[in-house]
């Protein structure tokens, strides 16, 4: 009988060659680079089935390098293409321009704040994420990008007082959850909204 | 088998590790040179001269695509060095492909239609390219239970499948060795000589050290 990790190997490895080959059919550049978001997503099955610390611990990264790639082309694509000059507005769909947006992205973000941590950061950040995109957006992000700084000093120090004070873990967890939090939220939250303004 | 020579100097974090033995040192300084180079020097001004004429262009870099460049070659320098030190298979396939990255990156800031569309392409094997290679340190840590090149050099350790060797030497292609160097030819057409060199260097670098991994693991 099949042992559940040969068999998820097997499924991941199947959607990895559905993508390659949808990859290797399309010849629009705009879809290719849709694509291979699929693609990634494999590469991410594969470490996720060692199903151990160490898996949850090596996707963080995987998955923090595939976005950076896929934002540096889909740049390099906005560049190739010449459409860096069309402003993104709000989308023009009746149920986006009522208060759908507000209420799922405060769902969200409360959602994310019980979570706490990375996971709940990456959740309220998608809120205000599908918020910003949903309204369209005239504000700068300075402030937002100060506290992502901030927070993530906060982070750090949350580090040092688990190695240094180890009787504090207790406050030193509350500041790590709190700092990563606001950090990833408010980075969710500038993905794609940064910029766009000066050129490089 | 082992890791090539005597490591004379390992850090270890943890599970990650850092090792120093002869081969790798060598690498390291090299990319390491090539790096202050990168960061000294000042970028060419290319000249196109006309056929049939005596008329020339000239092209002339911008001081912020000339420094956007320079960080680019850095981050190149910066990253080739972490992929010939590190000990560990997973940090290893990461600086394979921040190489990657930055190889795209090196060429991406200049404003000529086929350069970028070159880049945009290379970018794209590039990151189709990360499948096989996280998917190679994924299953080495499957199979072995590590990814500390020390313990896999060891004769105790599982051995690690040639399909999961040749899948990494698959992804580290991907980001940048031999045959799929064609896609970067348009790449190296791009103005700004000091910079693209470290594209061409960190190639070569990775594939002396993904020779070594292959034959640790």
């Amino acid at each position: 009988m099949w042992q559940q990790y040969s068999l998820g190997l097997l499924l991941v490895l199947v959607a990895g060659v559905i993508a390659f080959f949808a990859l290797v059919l399309e010849k629009d550049d705009l879809h290719r680079l849709l694509l291979i978001d699929l693609v990634e997503i494999a590469s991410l099955g594969i470490i996720a089935l060692l199903g151990t610390d160490l898996a949850e611990a090596l996707i963080l990264p995987g998955l923090v390098v595939g976005i950076a790639e896929l934002l540096a082309l889909s740049q390099i694509y906005v560049m190739k293409e010449g459409i860096k000059d069309c402003v993104v507005k709000g989308l023009d769909i009746e149920v986006i321009q009522a208060d759908a947006p507000l209420i799922i992205s405060i769902l969200l973000i409360i959602y994310g704040i019980i979570l706490s941590g990375f996971t709940g950061g990456g959740i309220a950040g998608l809120g205000a994420v599908f918020y910003i995109m949903s309204r369209g957006h005239r504000e700068k992000f300075e402030l937002l990008e100060i506290a992502a700084g901030i927070s993530w000093a906060v982070w750090i120090l949350a580090f040092f007082i688990f190695m240094s004070f180890p009787e504090y873990w207790l406050t030193a967890l509350f500041m790590a959850a709190v700092g990563i939090l606001l950090k990833v939220a408010a980075k969710m939250a500038l993905v794609g909204t940064m910029w766009g303004d000066n050129p490089l | 088998m082992n890791i090539a020579g005597e490591p004379f100097l390992v850090l270890e974090f943890a599970d990650e590790l850092v090792y120093l033995t002869p081969y790798t040192t060598t690498l390291l300084l090299f990319a390491l040179a090539f790096t202050i180079f990168a960061i000294i020097s000042r970028p060419e001004r290319q000249v196109d001269i006309v056929f049939g004429g005596d008329a020339f262009y000239a092209k002339k870099t911008s001081l912020s695509e000339m420094r956007f460049r320079r960080f680019m070659a850095i981050a190149c320098g910066l990253a080739s060095m972490g992929a010939v030190v590190t000990g560990d298979i997973f940090n290893f396939t990461l600086f394979i492909s921040l190489v990657g990255i930055c190889n795209v990156g090196i060429v991406a800031a200049v404003k000529i239609r086929h350069v970028q569309e070159a880049a945009f392409q290379y970018g794209i094997v590039a990151l189709s390219a990360t499948v096989p290679l996280f998917g190679a340190a994924a299953l080495t840590a499957a199979t072995t239970g590590t990814l500390s090149m020390i313990e896999l050099g060891k004769a105790t350790t599982a051995a690690v499948s040639p399909v999961i060797k040749a899948l990494l030497v698959l992804g580290v292609m991907g980001e940048g060795m031999a045959p799929f160097y064609a896609a970067k030819a348009e790449m190296f057409r791009a103005p700004g000589a000091p910079y693209v060199i470290m594209c061409s260097l960190s190639s070569l670098l990775i594939f002396l050290r993904v020779i070594e991994v292959v034959l640790v693991i």
